[in-house]
């Protein structure tokens, strides 16, 4: 009863105390082979834990780990051959199921077998730097089955075939894949990506590709796209459903190269199916589809817009170069507006409101917009037309998401300059002829110009509202002042500050008596009031109401220009004059007195002059009698002036050069601007920064630019370099 | 009215004869890769035998003292161990049942420097010339000597000891409890270097080498740190051809991943303390007296190309302040956002790290501490004077923090400081006339703390929670 160590006197001595036998290490081995055996055969039930667990303690503690060890290896193995022999004879389809069985199989015995020799895996293994025993059990399986040479092959040939019938719509045993995978998993993500994985991506290229090759000869761009999405949602539930999610991002990478990728170009330029026919049919669902499957193809969102951009910009080049839409400036903004919309939509709805897409799209249409060097002017028409009194009983929500529309346009409009000049001649129009439809309206448009442009562009336009204020006060304040008026006319005064409003030809007409001594009085009360100033009368924009009783007994109240107030005055006193006598005495410049002849006597049902000879056109041998036989229903008649609404070519032609005329301070002021702070420049940077400076309100122009610093240079502003010409310097 | 319930979940024991009764939940708490979990799971229990669950009786064939202790210790989380079952006694048959990590975690509780206990001290064998000692993840421990490193694991049981080739060790460092790292002076033919070890056996495991201009040198590794959550392992390196700077490692791949060659100015070559600091993801270098003249502390951020994303120093700090003070070591504090440094008067002063740029001369000095005037006295009442003042000269003051509490070694003392303005609250001295500490180390919930002059350790826990 000697023991070989030192403890304390209450420990019972081991039982296995003859170290020396030299059968020890055998006797030990042989009760854990067996026992090892028998759980193999499912035939555990018989074995003590504790008995097996203390057994290999004791060769533990005796030294024989490394034999131990060795012996453990050398039985496992055995049964891995065993295990093999049975997995390879498995025939066709058993042949994943036997193999699953089995592995079943040895990884319960191989839990028990580590519960056994535990102590082993805490004491020895750590010290000795071998692998743990549930390890070593994952890599014989690993070597002797997963990879031994009948297997392997088998294996990966019956996954893959399994996937590929999946694919092509059979119903699978999805569990058995799963716990197949799993087991590959289990021996590590080496041998899963190694023995399954790789060859899984391989096939799958392979089947994509001949499938894209198949779809993209017989679908349409939308159904191919639809195939596709499919197909990658297909994919992603199988990883999903038996793989290891980390070959999620692989098998969509494989799927979109063979599907997306390789046929990038093609599917997008698709005759009849592709971009530009969703574009112009509206397609959302199918624009969706491919924005969102050309994210994942590097490159892809680029193709879709570059391609989007050119058609945005022809079909937009043709829109605004065609002369037919340009005889209707409403019509011709209006579809500018709807083109906006519609992409606008597209963009919100199909492409997730992508930032970039937006400003590709604003790219183009700034591009196309200003092709056309009347757009401008039409839109303010546009805006003319929306905020006119009577033209469409629209309410002032309405009007509102109108004028921001029409705000997105103005933004890309490169010359804003010559919108400002349009813009205030309609405005002075409708205000002076009080067409105003609401002031809350036109100020709100003010507002929105300013928060684009900045103060300096609606300074004027602001003045000019306020003209109309104070000119209501004077009034007031005329008529409170003076009494002895008598039986005048009453008349109602605008007064305009010079520079605010569109500058027009001041001929002054001759007014009739009874009118200038009205106005006279008024001249006279206003320059008492306000002291040096100047006031010309500016009869060519004003309005009348004046009554007439004609012949028949009828009595009208006629709503009428300035000058054809004068004119129809004169026959007050006489019943015919010719257009000499007209023009003679009233002093009326000869187009507008034309015209204004031309809605007096020719427009049916407001002809309250009669001409002699009956001709469409006014000549200036025409004799013009009061028309005793003139009839309307109403009371009120509102004779207009023809006048043209669009611009004729003439004015055009003066309107930019007018604004051309303005352009040329302002480029100086820049000029000026920059030079005094870079003190020394040369052209090229010159015109890089003019360009930069005036860009939000026109792009100018390079030779015009050259021009100012060379009027500039005479002006001894600047001066050329002595040494080097190209060089500009500042003269404080 | 207690009907007696059927002994559904009871599990009776006989332990070398002496009977137990226990629950099977209780058994299972051990877990199941102890021995006992095992042998209650299902996988070995499911015999048809029709033996009746309350007459089913497990034989295990051990000592039932101890297995009583152990049972006690599964029932209530912790250790009573009667004067009769020794410690040895206790582990080998714990390790039997597999439960020497809950004996190691019964056995002390969380560190906390005001309850500091000395639980141990582990004798030197060599004399005179320990220079460094680390703690283990686990509570185990090494101690640099000369060209070794003596390895003892949490019984404090030595373990073979560790040399790369019995070069002069300048730092140890723990990536987890069996891996241990060695930074060892380079010596003409061969043998310094970074190394990794195993601590279980003292077999050499990696080799870590530093490559320029893809040519593998020789260099010499001052100190060491690793950051556990990229697993990249750190070291001050002097090259032999001025090839200056800190070296990274990817610890899991044992390759090179960088190289920080030091720029002007900036002594990272020589760094004598390196620490990382995961709150803000940089490296803390500090180079000190007396290895320089003055002090130098950096942070580094390796993202960064230009690397150094704050420094200090002392150069230039205005002479008016009335005494030459000399920082000696430095540590950053766990919430990122200062570093505590020391002087040899023993003053502690604070560095913000959160400005960034340079703090240069920016330390917070704290007035000169009670602690080190209470240290002193006590020092010439128990000490020859001249014996005190000899250590003083060679044992520099350490820093560490830990849990929010701050450690300085001064003299043959530990100081412990907590709260948000780190006051002294507690002073470890351990064994008498053990000399000065000339380093200690935390870690594994235990303080070792190494004395310069007979090379002993002493192993300071904190006692488990008081039963009531």
């Amino acid at each position: 009863m000697s023991s070989q160590k030192k403890r304390p006197p209450r420990i019972e001595p081991f039982r296995h105390k003859v170290e020396t036998d030299p059968k020890f290490f055998d006797k030990g081995w042989r009760k854990l082979d067996d026992a090892i055996r028998e759980i193999y055969n499912h035939n555990a039930s018989g074995l003590s834990f504790e008995e097996l667990y203390r057994t290999a303690y004791n060769l533990i503690i005796h030294k024989h780990g490394a034999k131990l060890y060795d012996k453990l290896t050398e039985n496992m193995e055995e049964h891995m051959q065993e295990m093999h022999a049975s997995i390879e004879a498995a025939q066709g389809g058993l042949f994943l199921e036997e193999l699953q069985r089995k592995w079943d199989d040895h990884n319960k015995a191989l839990q028990m077998i580590r519960d056994i020799l535990m102590y082993m895996d805490r004491c020895f293994i750590p010290n000795n730097n071998k692998t743990p025993v549930f390890d070593l059990g994952l890599d014989l399986w690993r070597d002797n089955i997963v990879q031994s040479p009948k297997v392997h092959g088998r294996l990966i040939d019956t996954l893959i075939d399994l996937i590929h019938r999946e694919r092509t719509g059979e119903v699978i045993n999805r569990s058995l894949m799963r716990s197949t995978t799993k087991m590959l998993t289990d021996l590590g993500s080496s041998v899963y990506e190694e023995d399954f994985e790789k060859h899984f991506l391989v096939m799958s290229a392979s089947f994509y590709s001949g499938e894209s090759q198949r779809l993209i000869e017989c679908c349409s761009c939308g159904e191919y796209l639809k195939k596709a999405q499919q197909r990658l949602d297909e994919e992603a539930e199988r990883v999903s459903q038996y793989m290891d999610a980390k070959t999620d991002e692989k098998i969509t990478a494989v799927v979109v190269e063979e599907m997306l990728t390789n046929y990038m170009q093609r599917l997008i330029l698709m005759e009849n199916s592709g971009l530009v026919n969703m574009l112009v049919e509206d397609r959302y669902e199918d624009l969706t589809m491919m924005y969102s499957l050309f994210q994942r193809v590097p490159d892809g969102h680029s193709t879709i817009k570059s391609v989007m951009n050119s058609h945005v910009k022809e079909t937009g080049k043709d829109m605004v170069t065609d002369p037919e839409r340009m005889k209707d400036p409403i019509d011709f903004v209006q579809r500018l507006l709807n083109e906006k919309d519609k992409y606008d939509s597209i963009v919100t709805t199909s492409f997730s409101n992508d930032k970039s897409f937006q400003n590709a799209l604003n790219s183009s249409f700034e591009h196309f917009i200003n092709l056309n060097n009347r757009c401008p002017e039409f839109i303010s028409l546009y805006v003319d037309d929306k905020l006119r009194k009577g033209t469409k009983e629209a309410n002032e929500e309405d009007v509102e998401t109108v004028l921001d529309k029409v705000m997105m346009l103005f933004r890309y409009l490169q010359e804003k300059d010559l919108f400002e000049k349009y813009y205030k001649q309609h405005l002075a129009k409708r205000l002076l002829s009080g067409k105003a439809a609401s002031d809350d309206s036109e100020r709100s448009m003010l507002v929105k110009l300013k928060t684009e442009c900045g103060y300096q562009f609606t300074s004027k336009l602001e003045g000019m509202f306020n003209d109309l204020k104070t000119s209501h006060d004077t009034t007031v304040r005329f008529y409170a002042a003076t009494s002895d008026l008598g039986d005048a006319p009453t008349i109602s005064v605008q007064i305009l500050t010079t520079g605010s409003w569109p500058t027009q030809s001041c001929n002054t007409c001759n007014l009739p008596p009874e009118i200038l001594g009205v106005s006279e009085m008024f001249r006279s009360f206003y320059l008492g009031t306000h002291n040096g100033r100047r006031l010309t009368w500016q009869t060519n924009m004003g309005t009348a109401d004046i009554k007439a009783v004609f012949g028949n007994g009828s009595k009208h109240e006629l709503n009428v220009s300035t000058y054809q107030m004068c004119v129809l005055m004169l026959f007050n006193s006489t019943d015919c004059l010719s257009y000499r006598d007209i023009e003679q005495t009233t002093a009326i410049p000869a187009a507008d007195l034309k015209r204004c002849l031309q809605s007096l006597a020719l427009v049916k049902g407001k002809n309250v002059l009669r001409k002699e000879p009956m001709s469409r056109d006014i000549s200036d041998d025409d004799n013009f009698y009061v028309n005793d036989k003139f009839t309307s229903k109403l009371i009120k008649v509102k004779i207009g002036t023809v006048a043209p609404q669009k611009e004729t070519e003439p004015e055009k032609m003066e309107t930019r050069q007018r604004v051309e005329e303005d352009r040329k301070p302002q480029i100086e002021a820049a000029i000026v601007r920059i030079m005094k702070s870079r003190r020394v420049l040369d052209h090229n940077s010159i015109v890089t920064e003019v360009t930069k400076q005036l860009q939000p309100r026109f792009m100018p122009n390079p030779v015009v630019i050259k021009k100012r610093v060379e009027s500039l240079i005479e002006r001894e502003f600047l001066e050329r370099d002595k040494t080097d010409r190209k060089m500009y310097r500042y003269l404080a | 009215m207690c009907t007696p319930v059927k002994g559904r979940g009871r599990v009776r024991l006989n332990v070398g004869g002496r009977m137990f009764e226990t629950t099977a939940a209780t058994l299972a708490s051990a877990g199941r890769d102890t021995m006992l979990g095992a042998m209650l799971d299902a996988a070995w229990n499911n015999s048809d035998c029709t033996v009746a669950a309350d007459e089913e009786e497990y034989f295990i064939d051990r000592d039932p003292d101890c297995f009583a202790v152990l049972l006690d210790l599964l029932r209530t989380g912790s250790l009573h161990v009667p004067p009769h079952v020794t410690d040895r006694f206790l582990c080998r048959e714990a390790l039997y049942y597999g439960l020497l990590d809950a004996v190691r975690a019964a056995r002390w509780g969380p560190l906390d420097g005001d309850r500091l206990c000395l639980a141990a001290s582990v004798p030197g064998t060599a004399t005179g010339d320990g220079t460094a000692v680390r703690a283990a993840p686990d509570g185990g421990l090494c101690v640099a000597h000369g060209g070794a490193v003596r390895v003892y694991n949490w019984v404090l049981e030595e373990r073979r000891p560790v040399n790369l080739h019995h070069a002069p060790v300048n730092d140890a460092a723990y990536l987890d409890e069996s891996t241990l790292l060695l930074a060892a002076r380079d010596r003409p033919g061969g043998g310094g270097g970074v190394a990794a070890f195993s601590a279980l056996t003292g077999d050499l495991t990696h080799r870590y080498r530093v490559s320029h201009d893809r040519q593998v040198r020789p260099f010499t590794p001052g100190a060491l740190a690793f950051d556990p959550h990229r697993g990249n392992i750190f070291a001050s390196c002097k090259g032999r051809f001025n090839e200056y700077g800190i070296g990274v490692w990817d610890s899991t791949a044992g390759e090179q991943v960088g190289f920080l060659y030091e720029p002007p100015g900036c002594a990272l070559g020589d760094a004598d303390k390196l620490q990382w600091i995961d709150g803000t993801g940089t490296l803390m270098a500090a180079t000190m007296f007396p290895r320089t003249d003055s002090s130098f502390i950096s942070l580094l951020d390796f993202r960064d190309k230009n690397g150094v994303a704050w420094s200090w120093s002392d150069v230039g700090t205005p002479a008016s302040s009335m005494e030459d003070k000399h920082v000696l070591h430095a540590v950053a504090m766990d919430d990122g956002q200062s570093l505590c440094v020391i002087n040899q008067y023993d003053d502690l002063g604070f560095l913000d790290i959160r400005s960034s740029g340079n703090a240069s001369g920016g330390v917070r000095w704290r007035s000169r501490s009670k602690l080190a005037a209470a240290t002193r006295k006590k020092q010439k009442r128990n000490a020859p004077p001249q014996r005190a003042h000899g250590e003083e000269e060679t044992c520099y003051p350490k820093l560490a923090a830990h849990g929010g509490q701050l450690f300085a070694s001064t003299g043959d003392a530990i100081s412990v400081f907590s709260g948000p303005d780190y006051v002294l609250t507690s002073t470890l001295r351990g064994s008498d006339g053990a000399g000065a500490i000339c380093d200690f180390s935390i870690g594994g919930d235990r303080l070792f703390a190494l004395h310069d002059e007979v090379n002993v350790v002493d192993v300071w826990e904190t006692p488990p929670a008081p039963v009531i």
